[in-house]
């Protein structure tokens, strides 16, 4: 399969008069979430990484960091949802700002 | 007969029954009996007048005759009988003194020929062995003779038998007679040196005669004594001597002999009782005095050379002396300390160092289990030196055994199989696990897994897996957790470039024909990239961009920076030989593609477009203009890129192979990078110092500095020097997280 592809692919070449062609890129991107402040203001922790609650579960099971997302607000402020959601049970207020806590959008 | 016919029909009537048998019974007995009356004789019995003096004629003549050899006119059973009659007769006291007298003769007319002046020794121990054999078999006849004597008077009242007088009398004339006793023991003496000194001597003259000192209770007075003192004056001056002569080798198969010549000679005619005391004095002599000396001349030489047998007999050896193990395994332990240091410490041999490692700890491994009979305290001994000296260099070794690991683990190193190549691993461990300064192990084996990740050069994802779960099983999933991750991003990154494929082909928005894949990752468990820019062609800008657009329509929230450093490419390449396939890095691609509109570049335009940093940069020329394969021509020529420089496209590139690797520069480590690697680690360090510092300190409350400096070395798993440590500490009274106390300046405070 490859191969035909590969044969297809030079006859094209051979027309074009170019020297060198981009056949395979691999490329590598960092990701990281998109905050304005790295560390969550609740934790202490960087956003990055799992928040300390999980951190301290998450000794048994490596991968536990998934679940542990960021959260905006709509003031733009973030926190680990984990952190934001026990905060709000004592006080729907922004830890940062004191707006009214609602969620803008949460990380993916 | 009839009771029992009539037992049945009387069955029930049992008194009657038994009274019957009575009656049967008493008939059956006879009513009358016979006297017999003894009464005493009229007269005594006398034996004759002269009995006495006859019988002990008889008896005198027979035990002479025995005495000279000579034959006996008498029968021996009329000679028993006359024994037993005179001892009948009570005359056994007399005939008992008769006897001793008559031996005690014969002995001491024996002595004569011992006083001889200037007798050969050899000559005289054969007399007195004969004179000795002579003496026992004449006693053995002689109370043969008097056995009833021996059996009944001697018994009776406590006297030395017959046996036990010859044996008294023999050794009351012969041996207590001082000159004689000396001659014969020192006889027996230089009859044993000669044996010791390689001669053949009669074995069993030596036993006959000390079976006599025994037999006479005389040989442990008489020769023990001497023999041990003759032994130790001996081996002592051999012990001496062989030190200085031989090579320790040859000194311990020489000592080996020894003591089984010695053993030997037990065997054969020593007194089984001395041979504890005669092994312990040879041992005592030829090796508890000369342990350290052996050890300190031969034990290195014998390691260093891999001699096992030698090594297990001096194992063997050592192990007969007191504290002989405990000597041989500090000097064990300090030869290993020695000979790791000079592999771990000279930095122009860091390039073998972990092989060397590996290597002697195979080495040493094998002497503990093959020599040294896998002796607990010398396997431990062996552990600790090594983590002794490996640490005695910091960090390199850690960084050098991950750099190992990673030449094992990348694609292309063929000389293993699978199992080898676990069994390898599984070897690195043991040293890993010797390391105090993990971290630094981590930092580099990071840096090279992402490569071999990013780069698609790891050799087998079955590997990698295994070298990760022994870190976890080693150090715990907090150590790994960050490791497992960046091969979970991969696995996702599949995943979604499969996804994008999908979504360009349905979309398909004439994009560039670029096969894009791209490797996402999690920032913080990978290492810090230096970001870069660089500048694209706008076909891979758009390709870039479609895909970020993807990417960020799948995760909200995020977002993406890429890392040019460490991407890859495929380039098709028309020389005037034919197509190419070249395997290139980005940075390469980005040079190389510059020459489709023009055959010739100078070093200042290929930076301005591609933006590239200038070091960066200069290496990617040099790699394609200066490496292996040679796809650029560079004017001048030179190994190293000049500003002035000119570069051309090198249409005579020739190759046997269709795909050719040029981006080996993106697995190599820059010093940069080892550098900052280094430094990265270093940095981390420092907030573990200042938490642990704060941790105590918020326990304790207030501590003096050298407490806290304790404190502090448990707690921290790598290796610091206090110097550091009290720059932190400084550091954080400077940012107010302790004071000193202000009348002792050697205490601290933690300020709340």
């Amino acid at each position: 399969m490859a191969d035909e592809n590969d044969n297809e692919r030079m006859d094209d070449n051979q027309k074009s008069d170019k020297m060198f062609t981009l056949k395979k890129w691999n490329a590598v991107a960092m990701w990281s979430w998109d905050v304005e402040c790295d560390t969550c203001a609740i934790c202490r922790v960087q956003v990055m990484d799992a928040c300390l609650r999980c951190q301290a579960e998450s000794k048994k099971d490596s991968y536990g960091k998934q679940d542990c997302v960021v959260v905006w607000g709509e003031c733009n402020h973030s926190f680990h949802y984990c952190c934001m959601s026990l905060w709000v049970k004592q006080n729907n207020r922004c830890p940062l700002c004191q707006q009214e806590w609602s969620i803008q959008r949460m990380g993916k | 007969m009839s009771d029992t016919t009539n037992r049945r029909p009387n069955f029930s009537n049992v008194p009657q029954n038994g009274i019957n048998r009575n009656v049967n019974v008493l008939s059956i007995k006879p009513t009358t009996a016979k006297k017999l009356v003894i009464k005493n004789l009229k007269s005594e019995p006398k034996l004759p007048e002269d009995y006495i003096e006859q019988t002990w004629k008889k008896l005198k003549s027979a035990v002479l005759a025995i005495q000279q050899a000579k034959p006996n006119e008498y029968q021996l059973e009329e000679l028993y009988q006359a024994v037993e009659n005179l001892c009948n007769h009570k005359m056994a006291p007399i005939l008992y003194q008769k006897l001793h007298n008559l031996t005690e003769q014969h002995v001491a007319q024996n002595i004569e020929q011992f006083l001889a002046e200037s007798m050969d020794r050899y000559l005289f121990l054969k007399k007195m062995n004969n004179t000795w054999l002579a003496h026992c078999n004449q006693m053995i006849m002689v109370r043969s003779i008097f056995l009833y004597l021996d059996r009944t008077y001697i018994l009776q009242n406590h006297v030395s038998s017959i046996w036990d007088m010859g044996l008294e009398l023999f050794g009351k004339y012969i041996l207590l007679n001082a000159l004689v006793q000396t001659r014969v023991v020192e006889g027996l003496l230089m009859l044993i040196e000669k044996e010791r000194q390689g001669d053949q001597v009669d074995r069993s003259l030596l036993k006959s005669l000390l079976r006599m000192l025994t037999d006479l209770q005389i040989y442990r007075k008489a020769f023990e004594h001497k023999f041990l003192q003759a032994t130790e004056r001996l081996y002592a001056a051999e012990g001496q001597r062989l030190m200085q002569e031989l090579e320790v080798p040859d000194y311990l198969t020489h000592v080996d002999k020894r003591i089984a010549e010695e053993n030997e000679r037990v065997l054969h005619y020593l007194d089984p009782g001395t041979k504890y005391q005669l092994i312990h004095t040879v041992e005592k002599q030829l090796l508890r005095e000369h342990v350290s000396q052996i050890l300190q001349k031969g034990l290195d030489q014998l390691l260093t050379e891999f001699r096992l047998n030698d090594l297990n007999l001096l194992y063997d050896l050592l192990s007969r002396v007191k504290n002989g193990l405990a000597q041989l395994c500090s000097s064990f332990n300090a030869y290993i300390k020695k000979r790791g240091r000079t592999i771990v410490i000279d930095p122009e041999k860091d390039k073998t160092m972990v092989q060397e490692l590996l290597d002697f700890k195979d080495a040493m491994d094998n002497v503990v289990s093959t020599c040294f009979h896998k002796n607990e305290r010398f396997s431990n001994s062996l552990k600790e030196a090594f983590e002794h000296f490996i640490n005695q260099r910091t960090n390199k070794p850690a960084e050098l055994i991950a750099k190992f690991v990673d030449s094992k683990l990348r694609a292309g190193n063929k000389e293993a199989t699978e199992e080898e190549l676990e069994r390898l691993l599984d070897k690195i461990m043991v040293l890993f696990r010797f390391i105090h300064g993990k971290d630094v192990f981590e930092a580099f084996y990071k840096k090279d897994l992402a490569k071999r990740l990013l780069v698609g050069k790891s050799a087998s994802v079955d590997a990698e897996k295994s070298m990760l779960s022994k870190l976890k099983q080693e150090c715990g999933g907090g150590f790994t957790s960050k490791l497992e991750g960046m091969f979970k991003d991969m696995e996702l990154s599949k995943d979604i470039n499969q996804a994008f494929k999908q979504h360009t082909t349905v979309n398909s928005r004439d994009l560039p024909q670029i096969e894009m894949t791209v490797s996402i990752l999690t920032m913080g468990y990978w290492p810090t990239y230096q970001p870069m820019e660089v500048t694209l062609p706008d076909q891979m800008v758009r390709l870039q961009d479609v895909f970020k657009e993807f990417y960020l329509s799948k995760h909200s929230g995020r977002k993406l920076q890429w890392q040019p450093t460490l991407g890859h490419c495929v380039l098709k390449a028309s020389f005037r030989t034919g197509l190419k396939e070249l395997v290139v890095s980005l940075f390469q691609t980005l040079v190389l593609l510059l020459f489709n509109d023009s055959n010739e570049l100078t070093f200042e335009y290929i930076k301005e477009v591609t933006n590239i940093e200038d070091g960066e940069l200069r290496r990617t020329l040099q790699s394609l203009a200066c490496g292996k394969a040679r796809v650029l021509v560079k004017i001048p020529k030179g190994r190293d890129i000049q500003d002035d420089d000119h570069f051309r496209f090198n249409s005579d590139f020739t190759n046997k192979l269709f795909r050719i690797k040029i981006n080996q520069i993106q697995m190599k480590e820059t010093t940069e990078e080892q550098k900052a690697t280094e430094e990265r680690v270093f940095q981390d360090r420092q907030y573990q110092i200042d938490a642990a510092i704060v941790r105590i300190m918020k326990m304790r409350k207030t501590l003096s500095h050298n407490l806290l400096i304790s404190e502090l070395y448990i707690q921290l798993k790598f290796p610091v020097k206090p110097p550091d440590l009290k720059k932190r500490i400084e550091s954080l009274i400077d940012r107010d997280y302790m004071e000193r106390d202000k009348d002792n300046p050697n205490q601290y405070n933690y300020v709340a």
